[in-house]
């Protein structure tokens, strides 16, 4: 687990273009979404993009969405019980 | 009705939002020169610009820059030219559907990928809901956008407009370019430029954002007295436009100190620059500034600007002038800009000095 969520860590800052943040900066348990991160509804497309793209998950169910995109660390729990690639 | 360029902000191959270029400029000998980039923290704020590419930044900055400069925060009108748009955007974009089979397309790259983006960005960023539009006629983009303004400005509807031009150039697209014999191989020089007996020039980048008033300030660096634009027209044609503008200046042939050209080094370019020079405007000193700035689908934008630049100092430096000898030593009051592209579309802009 502790693996997959630097590996996630590097690909949001690539995937979201976060200039200047580095791996460590970010707290995985924080929120991406308002604080911690203070991402947006663009950047929640993108994560399903990748989520898509990297791990074969296809995320159809909108309100499934907000816990799953709560924290690296959910994302990551996610990513482990559905990943098929 | 009088239109002032208040402002003027640049980013291309010279050094940005600098006047260095007008007296010690940067030559370049590659065919490929990428704009030297600004620090952009300084007019973005961070979580903001990670979502732009580089044109975004390069529009955003240079609308601040004239902004700032003139403390008009909501200009009446935001006027964009721009030959290729977001096209870096639009690559990643293209290049995702190929990559993943037309699925999992990446939303910001697509949401930033038309040639509108840019305008409207801009719009957005100084929440701005006045008049917006788009010109994209590859080299005569930022003429089209300055001649709406113009007319705009003469039916009274404006009285602020910001009137930008912008184009970056990618890898994949020089080389598109180069299979069309858009760029010169070898080494580049003045002397190569000037030679003009070969196809090509070299290739760059230019951002350049004008905020133009219909009144004068502390800032004014020139007056813009006239523009007429014309389609395929012969040498008598451009000769009638030109003297309209002046009649209505009450101006003449004699009035104009210097004509600024886009002069590339490109054979087929170039030639129509020489026929028009040699048949209306003999003995003019002419002006090149290609030779400094590259070629682009925006240049004749930094055009304007060079000869805006020209009129605020009161002087022409040698290292512009294309003609081998200036005639003409008085302080230039009068510069006309005169751009072609593919000897199809054809502007001409009179500027005058506000010195006096």
């Amino acid at each position: 687990m502790k693996e997959l969520i630097e590996e996630l860590k590097k690909q949001i800052i690539e995937v979201l273009n976060l200039e200047g943040i580095q791996p460590d900066d970010i707290d995985e348990t924080a929120p991406l979404f308002g604080e911690g991160l203070g991402l947006d509804s663009i950047d929640a497309l993108e994560l399903i993009v990748l989520m898509e793209k990297n791990y074969g998950i296809k995320l159809s169910n909108a309100s499934e969405g907000k816990d799953v995109f709560k924290s690296i660390t959910t994302m990551a729990e996610y990513i482990t019980n559905h990943r098929i690639k | 009705m009088s239109i002032y360029i208040n402002s003027i902000a640049h980013i291309s191959i010279q050094e940005p939002m600098s006047e260095n270029w007008f007296h010690s400029p940067i030559m370049y000998r590659e065919n490929y020169v990428r704009s030297i980039e600004p620090d952009y923290s300084a007019f973005i704020p961070m979580m903001t610009a990670r979502r732009m590419g580089l044109v975004m930044k390069r529009a955003i900055a240079t609308a601040l820059k004239t902004i700032r400069e003139t403390g008009i925060e909501n200009p009446d009108a935001i006027i964009t030219g721009t030959g290729l748009g977001c096209i870096e955007n639009t690559e990643k974009f293209l290049i995702a559907m190929i990559e993943n089979n037309e699925e999992l397309l990446p939303p910001t790259a697509f949401m930033q990928s038309t040639h509108n983006t840019i305008g409207s960005q801009i719009a957005v960023f100084l929440k701005c809901n006045g008049y917006n539009s788009t010109y994209s006629h590859r080299g005569t983009s930022f003429d089209s956008a300055l001649f709406d303004a113009v007319m705009q400005f003469e039916l009274e509807k404006i009285s602020s407009a910001l009137i930008n031009s912008h184009d970056e150039m990618t890898p994949n697209y020089f080389k598109l370019l180069s299979k069309l014999n858009y760029w010169k191989e070898g080494e580049i020089s003045e002397e190569v430029l000037r030679d003009g007996k070969s196809k090509g020039s070299f290739s760059s980048e230019a951002s350049v954002s004008f905020m133009l008033e219909n009144s004068k300030s502390k800032n004014t660096i020139c007056e813009l007295k006239g523009m007429e634009m014309m389609y395929e027209p012969d040498i008598e044609q451009i000769e009638v436009c030109l003297n309209k503008i002046l009649r209505r200046n009450n101006l003449n042939i004699n009035n104009i100190n210097a004509v600024v050209v886009g002069v590339s080094g490109d054979k087929d370019n170039d030639d129509i620059y020489t026929e028009l020079l040699s048949s209306i405007l003999p003995q003019k000193p002419v002006v090149w500034y290609k030779h400094i700035f590259g070629e682009s689908y925006s240049a004749s934008g930094l055009g304007m600007y060079v000869a805006a630049t020209i009129l605020k100092k009161g002087i022409l430096p040698k290292h512009l002038l294309y003609s081998k000898t200036c005639t003409d030593a008085s302080t230039p009051q009068n510069i006309l800009v005169y751009n072609h592209f593919q000897n199809k579309d054809h502007s001409l802009v009179l500027l005058s000095s506000c010195n006096n």
